[in-house]
Parts: C-alpha cells; structure tokens; sequence
C-alpha cells in the first residue's frame, strides 16, 4: 500500500512539475499583440460593395505585409448589407459588440446609412463613410458628431459640381451648347429628386422631363420617354435611373432613331461590362474616378496596379478608391497619434491632408450640417474606345469631349 | 344573335376604331402598345395554362422566368450562341426544372387549401430568387446585341422593330398551345381534367400526370420566353417578381383556362398604358391604368354574372 501511495505521489509530483514548467515556459513568450480591428459595412452583392471591400481589404494586406500599425496586426471585418437598412443596422451592432472594432468604414446607398446612423451615433467609435449621397443623411447624423467622418460629396456637393462642370465646359468649347435640358427620370425617390435637383441648379436653362419606370423596380420600356425627349430636341439627355436601364435605354434610343448632343447616363453605377458594347461610345456620365486618372495621377495608378494584381480585374468604379481610402486614412492618422483611442485619432483626422487613390488631395472640413467631409467634387467622364476618360476637371482630364454624341 | 356575340362584335369594333384613330393622331402609340401586349400575353400564357388545367396560382411564375433567363445568359456567354438559339436548350432544361418543383413541392399541395399552394408557390419563388441572388449577385446583366436596336421609319416617324417579335411570339405559343389542347391525346385529356378533375379520374386519366406534363410544358413556354426576354431587358434577381403579378391580372382579366382572351386582355392592356405614357406627364399613371382596367373588367364581369 505505502509502495503504491509512494509511487502515485511520485506521479503526482512529476505531473505537476511538468504543467507548472510548461506553464511557466509560456508565460515567458510574448504575448501577441491585440489587432487594431476595422468593421467593414457594404452591399457585396453589388459590384461597389464588392469592390470596395476587395479595396479594403488591399490596404489591411499591405498594412500587415510592412508590419502592422504601431506593431500591432490590422484586421478588416466586413458584414453585408445587402442594401437592407435592417440588415446595415444589425452589422453596425455586431461589429460594435461581437467583434468589438476600433473603427467603422463602408457604406453604399443612403437609405441603408439612414437605417444605421442611430447605431453609430450609439457607439461614437470613428466612423469613415464612403457612400450615402443625401442630405437627409447628414441631417440625420446632425451636428457636433465629431467622430463621424463623410468621404462621398453630398447631393449638393455633387449638383455644385456639375453646374461648374458643365459651365467650365461650355466656356472651353465654344460648339458644345447646354442650353435646353431633358432630364429622363425613374419614378421613385432617387430619379424625383435627381429632377427637382436639375431644375433648381439650372434654372437659368430650359428644362423638360418625364418619369419612366425603372427596369429595377418592373419597368423596362423607355420608348414613350425617348419619344418624347426626341420631340423636345434638346442640347442635353440625362437619364437618371439604374444600372438595369443602361443599356436597354441605349439599345431603344437607337431603336427610336434619337442622337442628342449630349447623352448623360445618371445612374448611381454602371455594369460592368456597359462600356464593352458599342451603344456605349460617346456617352458621359458622373463619377469620382475611372481608370484613365492613373493616366495623370501617381497614386491613383499604385492603387489600380496593386488592386490588378491581387485581385486579377479592373476596379471599375468609384467605390474601390474609395473603400481603400476609408482604410487608409484612418491608419494614417492612427500613425500620427501613435494611437487608437478616439479623441486621438479624431485629432490627426482633422489635420490630415491625404493624397488619395481619386486623384485629389483631402482634408476635412465642415459640409451644410456635419463637421468632418472630404470629398466634394464629382467628375465628368465619358465613355471612349470603351473607357471611361476624364473631361472634366480639367486638371484631371485624360481626353476632351467627343461631341456631338453619334452613333 | 346572343348577346354575347354583340358584346363581341362591338367589343373588336371599338378596338377596331380605337386603333385607326391612334394610327391616325400618332402611330407610335399603336406601335407600342402592340409591341408592348406581346410581351405580356407571352409571358401571361403560360399562368393561363397552369392556372386553367392544374388550377395553382403558381407565384414563382416571374422568378421561374428569370431563372430562365439567367440559364439563357450563361448558356449564350459560355457557348458564344445567340439568346434566340438558346431558346431551345434553355427551354429544355426549364420543362425539367418545372416537373422537379412540381413532383417535390406542388403536386403534394394540389389537394390543400389554396392558401397553402400559394404560401408554397410563394416560398418557392423566395428560394429561387435567392438561390440566383447568391449565384450570379445582384448585378444587373443584359446581352449588348445590334439586332434589338433596329428600326424603321414611315414619313418622319422612327420606330423599334424589334420588339415585333413578341407578338409573334405570343401568336405562336397560342397557336402550338391551343393545337395542342385540341388536336393531341394528352390535351384533350389535359382539357378534361381542367373542367372536372373527379370526372377525368374516374375514365380513367391519369391525373397526375396530366397535371406534371402541364405544369412542365408551361415551365418550358416560360424558358423559351426567358430567353427573349434577355434581348431587350437587364436581368437581375428581382427582375421577375412584376411579371407574376402582371400575369395573374392579366389572366384574371381574360377569364381562368381562356388562353385567346389573355392576347385581347394584353392587347386592351397594352394600347392603354401606350396611350397613357405618350401624354406627357403619364408614364406614372400606367401602373394605375393597368390595375384599375382589370379591376374594371372583373367588377363589370362580376355584375354581369349577378344579373
């Protein structure tokens, strides 16, 4: 019995030896360091959502590739939202609580943002926007919210630009004519709005329009508008609809024999492959950035070189620059403060002058409501050779305008 | 003479009035409008024929076409093939699509409450929208072809001529349906189960697999129309929701099991909402038009019925 009990408390003695020394050996390796988390937000059914967080994510790899930020490991966490406000709302309270993030970045469709903006104003955390064009966004974040950072130009931040836009152009060549307007325009909020919105920035103009249903929400058959447009004989088409109407409405305009001067597209994105069909030639549209601006921006092209090369396409809108700013940005201004804590970052945030993928130089500044917006300026494109070329600012500009539009 | 065959005659000699005038003032709008009926009668035919045989209000009807449509787009950018010869495969593949969600959803429901059926048709309408929003996400697509865009012009008047080819296609579903119903075996016996289906039993049909064989046919109809769908519209989806809406009023209108109304109801249909968007301002009031004419009709139907 004593052998037995000696030799079970022999084995006792070795066990405990041994956890206590495995134990020990531990606690003298380093602990590894906490990642600075990032909650990404955006619809990654849509080509901007996708590419935008594909963006995102290039940052965080490069980030980490030279060493993290302030040693510490960067991570991006991105939820879909579906382009549901719901949805948008419930990630913002996942990120905050479950995984516990240091920033909010994303954002696409400001029905969406306004379903998430009680959630954020919830966590104050610092949040970086790349989407949500209205106003009513940024009445309803409100002011004094210091921690919210907008990227995307408001509404009327975009309408300004155009007016300066189009008056730049008008002044530079002297054949193109903007003098009477047609705006098509899709019966819902967004094409309503576009028209009200055309009608107050040009109403020095002559300006018609007539509503068709989107083919996004059952419509399809643009004929009667075209018609009329066609009867109206203007200098200027706009169509304002959605990426499902882009090339049926180009497909029935040439059905319907109409060629005005100047045919604008207005959607807030493009297919993918719209400028590869031939009806694409010659049409302008809106946007932040194309590819042709890596033709006259440095970080422009390192952004497109290094997204081609991870991800084997061409980011083909707006929202990837975007998205990669988002990161960017804030890890910039991380590095500035030499730390995550909100008031910290907030501060390099302010007097940060960024150099971003979109061509401009930013820094923040009071919009109409909040405190902190960066871009405001969109860009008038338009489609060449099947890419999209800058007309417009002209210190962007990659090629002058194809005018009048023909087919 | 009955007074159905005046309700008739006068019925085509209105329509008949109606359009010389329309070519007269401005023909764009008969154009269009016809253009515009083809499109709903060729996707409406086929809810007519399920709805008068097998007597299910089948909900997934649009995202049955727009999964046809997706099949056609795929089949077309993999094989290098135009939408109109993919047709066939498309349709092919649609008929066994549609005896598969028959023989493991519908046909265990066809003697429930109609509730049931159209919770179910509903919920298999949810699965294939979803299913194809996971697949190809929600970014719109749509073929670049030069033929769609091809027109016409009479005096200083231009016009699609394109779109033509959905009156005839619907033209040629009635027709091929119509033989079909009246000329073969299994239509005659499809025809007798849709008027009794007790009845039909005891002679000795098979049922079931009348119900099967029509329920697939019409999935291939709805295959062959996603393939034309995808010359002239974006798909996505969403993009077939509307279109079971549409066909059920549309069928509605026309009367359960009349396959040759569903082309006068398109037609009633189309020239109206034509008319309407080619005043200025209207296109919002084609909606309204479309549903408030059905409501019409079935009301008038309805007191006739009383009297």
């Amino acid at each position: 019995m004593s052998k037995k009990l000696s030799a079970l408390t022999m084995m006792l003695i070795v066990l405990f030896s041994s956890v206590f020394f495995l134990t020990s050996c531990k606690g003298k390796e380093e602990k590894p360091a906490e990642p600075i988390k990032f909650g990404g937000i955006w619809p990654l059914g849509d080509i901007t959502g996708d590419q935008a967080a594909k963006a995102a994510q290039l940052v965080v790899d490069e980030l980490n590739a030279n060493g993290g930020l302030m040693g510490r490991p960067v991570e991006l966490i991105v939820i879909d939202s579906e382009l549901n406000p719901e949805k948008g709302a419930a990630a913002v309270e996942r990120l905050a609580t479950v995984e516990k993030v240091d920033f909010f970045v994303g954002g696409m469709s400001s029905g969406v943002h306004l379903g998430q903006i009680p959630a954020l104003k919830k966590y104050k955390k610092v949040t970086m926007w790349t989407g949500a064009a209205s106003s009513t966004a940024e009445t309803a974040v409100g002011e004094g919210q210091d921690w919210y950072f907008h990227l995307h130009p408001w509404d009327y931040n975009q309408g300004n630009s155009y007016v300066e836009g189009w008056d730049d152009i008008a002044a530079k060549f002297s054949n193109i004519s903007i003098d009477r307007w047609f705006l098509a325009y899709e019966e819902g909020p967004f094409g309503s709005a576009s028209f009200a919105a055309t009608q107050t920035l040009f109403s020095d103009m002559e300006i018609d329009g007539e509503a068709f249903q989107s083919a996004a929400l059952g419509g399809g058959d643009y004929t009667a508008v075209l018609q009329r447009a066609k009867d109206y004989n203007p200098d200027v088409f706009i169509w304002a609809g959605y990426a499902a109407d882009a090339l049926p409405i180009m497909e029935q305009a040439k059905a319907v024999n109409f060629t005005p001067p100047l045919f604008i597209g207005a959607p807030p994105g493009w297919p993918s492959d719209f400028g590869d069909s031939a009806l694409a030639e010659n049409v302008t549209l809106y946007g932040m950035w194309a590819p042709s601006i890596s033709k006259v921006s440095a970080v422009s092209k390192k952004f497109q070189d290094a997204y081609e090369a991870k991800y084997g396409e061409t980011p083909a809108t707006y929202f990837a620059p975007l998205g990669y700013t988002s990161i960017e940005i804030i890890a910039k201004a991380v590095e500035a403060a030499g730390s995550v804590e909100t008031e910290a970052v907030i501060k390099a945030l302010k007097a940060i002058q960024y150099e971003s993928p979109l061509g401009e130089t930013i820094s923040f500044s009071p919009s109409n409501v909040i405190s902190n917006q960066g871009f405001r300026n969109q860009k008038i494109l338009q489609w060449q050779n099947g890419n999209q070329e800058v007309i417009w600012p002209f210190e962007f500009a990659t090629a002058e305008p194809a005018y009048p539009f023909t087919r | 003479m009955n007074k159905k065959k005046i309700y008739t005659i006068a019925g085509i000699s209105a329509a008949l009035i109606l359009s010389v005038i329309l070519l007269i003032i401005r023909p764009t709008i008969l154009v269009y409008g016809i253009q515009r009926a083809g499109i709903y009668a060729a996707i409406a035919l086929p809810m007519a024929l399920v709805l008068g045989i097998v007597h299910i209000v089948n909900l997934a009807h649009g995202e049955m076409m727009m999964v046809a449509a997706y099949l056609s787009y795929f089949i077309c950018t993999t094989f290098g093939i135009d939408p109109l010869v993919a047709a066939i495969p498309t349709g092919i593949i649609m008929f066994f699509l549609g005896l598969i969600i028959f023989k493991t959803s519908i046909a265990h429901t066809l003697e429930a409450p109609e509730l049931n059926q159209l919770i179910l048709t509903f919920g298999v309408a949810m699965v294939l929208s979803q299913s194809v929003n996971l697949i190809a996400t929600s970014q719109p697509r749509k073929i670049s072809l030069d033929y769609v865009s091809a027109s016409a012009t009479i005096g200083d008047v231009s016009f699609g001529i394109y779109d033509f080819i959905f009156p005839v296609l619907a033209a040629l579903f009635l027709a091929v349906l119509i033989y079909f119903l009246k000329k073969t075996r299994l239509g005659k016996a499809a025809s007798a189960v849709g008027q009794n289906p007790r009845g039909a039993r005891i002679v000795g049909i098979n049922v079931d697999l009348t119900y099967t064989i029509i329920f697939s046919l019409a999935s291939m109809i709805i295959g062959v129309f996603g393939s034309f769908f995808i010359t002239k519209f974006s798909i996505f989806p969403a993009v077939g929701g509307t279109f079971t809406m549409k066909s059920f009023a549309l069928v509605a209108m026309a009367g359960i099991g009349n396959l040759p109304m569903v082309i006068g109801a398109s037609l009633v249909l189309g020239l109206a909402e034509s008319l309407v968007m080619s005043v200025p301002h209207g296109a919002g009031w084609s909606p309204m038009i479309f549903f408030g004419l059905i409501i019409i009709v079935i009301l008038s139907r309805s007191f006739r019925s009383k009297q």
